[in-house]
């Protein structure tokens, strides 16, 4: 046989071989690489604690933005902290939470709380299971928590006040103003003390006789009732001249309100948090003001309360958080971070 | 290998070929049938998840149930019923995962676990105070558990419901893959057989090839055509067998046709050189008799000699030395040309006359000639040599009178030309090889002019272009012979052209 022949021979062999082994080859790795992408997934990551964090409502911007600011903080410590309310498909009430975090046997507990006796009770339980409890922007003063971090309420108070006498500066009318600060249907402390930071400042003023501050206190003991109390106000005959909101859904429900009723300059609205709807409503100067918690450092602060609390046995009792005033003036800055 | 595939028998090689074949689609069918085999396995254990879920939900309710029972009733049953109730719940969460994981389902997993032994812990509680009879106690604790049951149902169910639409999302997945997999199965099965059915075409041509080559190679070889290329076998099969067989016959007949060329070319070249040889001979025996005599100078010299003796008045010397000068003249002469038969005549009469002066008149020389025939043509020297032929071999060895008669007669339409001595006469085999032509003078005798009777015989044939022009009589010993020649006589009569 020649010897090209020969190779030609040998090479016909082999290429025969190598398109049937490639062929098979590619086929099968398509395959694996078609289910290996399942099974990268399934390898997930294990931290040495775990923090929850139960909140007032786990679907606002504000919780939302705390609980992203608590958690990337976590990460970052090798903790999970987990939206306790957003892993049940049932919605449960914040005792409740606090109850499944207790026996779940929890790392840390973040608690937005409030004064109420089965609260206390409930974070004096978890406190002697060892598992501490931090409260958050709503404390719980007279049970064992370890720390509280919030924002100085007086401070926000006092801030509140000096807006709803400027704007009452800015109006050249003589006659009275009403001034209703939204609060609660069981007012919570740092509530009582913004309010005593906004009458002290407006008693301070020259103005203060002029000025009747009152509390209006809306219906939150179910989802919806809120934004029906909401409405109440602007049906009655004497509309106030000024609205302070302590929380988001106020503002927002105050703030379309206002729209909704036409009221757009008569009444003036003092709000919180830096939501988008909110931004946009001081950018439109229906929204006089707002004040913006700085949510990140909140749900830092917690992490590190619990941390430190895990490592040296104690902690600072109390974190203040920085606040902002949000006016028309400062608005675009903010709207393009949110941007961002 | 390859070597080893070259020395199998066509049966092996095809069995060999189709073996190969299979086995690589056995193998790539094998591991297709692995990898659908297994997508189907981790279908099956989709929903394995949800199910073990159900169980461990079923067994909480079994706990729960049997110290509700329990607390109703207080019977043995009961409690041995929540005992083995809290044993099997308690071993299926502690397969539940305990660590802190991105991932929420196995979070979920480890709060239900820290969660059910809190309740396994209060439903124990519980049951010892409705043993301790408190009743207030285990009210409070049954409430406590009820409430943690509660917590951990919803859990399992949340649980169950976020791995219910992973698993259906990996479900779904799984069955398009299984398509996939079917189609890229489907595709790769395909693609193996093609290539399998060129690779068996491309083998079976190479099994074939050589047989259809030498069955073209036998085609030729019998229409007669040896000179065909001779392909060596590829392979140690059969029909390699066959091939080395044919190759060598065709070999073993090429070569017996160039043997018998050769001793044909051998035999050829022999005969040659013989022909060759005797061609030497006699042009070196011309060569020989020219060097002797010179005939011009020996022509010259004669006839000063004759004029010498006519000067002298010698008369008979001066006929001699004439008519010897005549004879060699003629010889001189009419080498190779056509003369007429007067001129022949002539000839001999010059031979006879020199003879009888050399030999004292002892041969007496008679002619009966037919005048008319004399301006026949024929080839020069035939009629001297016979005479010469008659004196040397007939007349010169006998006793008495030798007597030569010479005949020129018409008969019918040919010359016939008789020379007849009363010498010895010649036995009829000699006669015969002087016909065939086989007859060889022993050289030269020292009286003859170079020319044989064979040579003579040859010239007239040729001439005549027929082998019938002379005939050879002697009547035995002593009693002479006769040389018949036969000249043709054409229309005209005389002449002969």
């Amino acid at each position: 046989m020649k010897r090209d022949e020969m190779e030609k021979r040998q090479f016909f062999l082999v290429a025969y071989v190598v398109i049937v082994l490639l062929t098979a080859i590619a086929g099968l790795s398509f395959v694996t690489s078609y289910f290996g992408k399942g099974s990268q997934i399934s390898k997930p990551t294990t931290y040495d604690k775990y923090y929850v964090i139960i909140t007032d409502n786990h679907d606002s911007d504000f919780w939302q933005a705390v609980y992203e600011g608590a958690s990337d903080y976590g990460l970052a410590n090798n903790v999970y902290v987990e939206d306790l309310a957003a892993s049940f498909s049932d919605s449960y009430t914040k005792e409740e939470l606090m109850s499944i975090a207790i026996a779940s046997r929890v790392d840390g507990i973040m608690l937005s709380a409030d004064e109420s006796e089965e609260m206390t009770s409930l974070i004096n339980e978890a406190v002697s299971k060892n598992i501490p409890v931090i409260t958050l922007y709503n404390d719980s003063s007279s049970s064992k928590r370890i720390s509280y971090v919030g924002v100085g309420n007086y401070n926000v108070g006092k801030e509140y006040g000096k807006q709803a006498i400027s704007i009452a500066k800015g109006l050249s009318t003589t006659e009275d103003f009403d001034v209703v600060v939204l609060v609660s249907s069981s007012p919570t402390s740092s509530q009582m003390m913004i309010y005593s930071g906004i009458q002290e400042t407006m008693e301070q003023d020259d103005l203060s006789t002029r000025l009747n501050l009152n509390t209006v206190k809306i219906d939150d003991t179910n989802t919806f009732t809120i934004e029906e109390s909401i409405r109440d106000l602007f049906m009655d005959e004497n509309v106030p001249d000024i609205i302070i909101c302590l929380n988001e859904l106020d503002t927002t429900c105050v703030y379309q309100a206002v729209v909704d009723y036409n009221k757009v300059g008569e009444v003036g609205i003092l709000g919180f948090y830096d939501s988008e709807a909110i931004l946009t409503g001081i950018d439109k100067n229906i929204i006089n003001s707002t004040i913006r918690i700085d949510t990140k450092q909140m749900g830092e602060y917690c992490v590190d309360a619990l941390l430190e609390y895990d490592k040296k046995g104690f902690t600072s009792e109390y974190f203040a958080v920085d606040i902002e005033v949000i006016t028309v003036t400062n608005v675009r800055s903010h709207m393009e971070v949110e941007d961002d | 290998m390859i070597k080893k595939y070259r020395d199998l028998s066509l049966q092996g090689k095809m069995t060999l070929v189709y073996a190969f074949a299979s086995a690589l689609i056995l193998i790539v069918n094998a591991t297709l049938l692995w990898s659908i085999n297994s997508v189907l396995s981790r279908l099956e254990a989709t929903y394995q998840d949800n199910l073990n879920l159900n169980e461990l939900s079923q067994s909480l309710d079994d706990v729960q149930n049997s110290m509700t029972e329990y607390l109703n009733v207080k019977t043995t049953d009961a409690l041995e019923k929540y005992y083995i109730s809290d044993e099997v719940y308690r071993n299926k969460i502690y397969m539940l995962d305990d660590s802190v994981s991105s991932d929420v389902n196995l979070r979920m997993e480890r709060n239900i676990r820290y969660m059910s032994i809190e309740y396994l812990d209060t439903v124990s509680q519980t049951i010892e105070a409705k043993r301790g009879r408190n009743v207030e106690k285990y009210r409070i604790r049954y409430e406590n558990a009820t409430e943690l049951y509660t917590y951990i149902s919803s859990y399992i169910d949340s649980l169950n419901s976020q791995m219910f639409v992973s698993n259906s999302e990996n479900f779904v997945n799984l069955s398009k893959g299984l398509r996939t997999t079917e189609s890229i199965s489907l595709t790769v099965m395909i693609i193996v057989i093609i290539t399998n059915i060129f690779a068996i075409l491309r083998y079976a041509t190479q099994i074939t090839k050589p047989l259809q080559i030498l069955a073209k190679s036998a085609n030729e070889v019998a229409n007669g055509n040896l000179d065909i290329p001779l392909t060596e076998p590829a392979y140690n099969d059969e029909v390699g067998v066959v091939t080395s067989a044919f190759n060598q016959m065709v070999k073993s007949i090429r070569n017996y046709i160039e043997r018998i060329k050769e001793s044909m070319d051998n035999e050829r070249k022999h005969k040659e050189r013989e022909l060759m040889m005797e061609t030497h001979l006699k042009d070196a025996q011309i060569k020989y008799l020219q060097a002797q005599i010179n005939p011009h100078f020996l022509f010259n010299s004669l006839n000063a000699g004759a004029q010498l003796s006519m000067l002298e008045g010698a008369d008979n010397t001066y006929d001699y030395i004439q008519n010897m000068s005549q004879f060699f003249r003629y010889n001189l002469k009419n080498a190779d040309k056509i003369i007429t038969l007067g001129e022949e005549v002539k000839q001999i009469d010059h031979y006879i006359y020199i003879l009888n002066v050399r030999f004292s008149g002892e041969i007496h020389f008679e002619k009966d000639i037919d005048e008319k025939l004399l301006n026949a043509q024929m080839p020069s020297m035939i009629l001297q040599p016979i005479v010469e032929n008659c004196v040397n071999h007939g007349i010169r060895e006998m006793e008495g009178k030798g007597v030569i008669k010479l005949k020129i007669s018409k008969l019918l339409d040919t010359i016939c030309i008789s020379i007849k001595d009363n010498g010895k006469g010649m036995s009829q085999e000699k006669i015969d090889e002087i016909l065939n032509g086989t007859y060889r003078d022993n050289g030269l005798s020292m009286d003859s002019n170079g020319i044989g009777m064979v040579n003579v015989i040859n010239r007239l044939r040729l001439f005549l272009k027929t082998d019938d022009v002379i005939s050879i009589n002697s009547e035995g010993e002593d009693k002479g012979t006769e040389v018949l020649i036969y000249l043709p006589i054409d229309d005209e009569g005389e002449d002969y052209v």
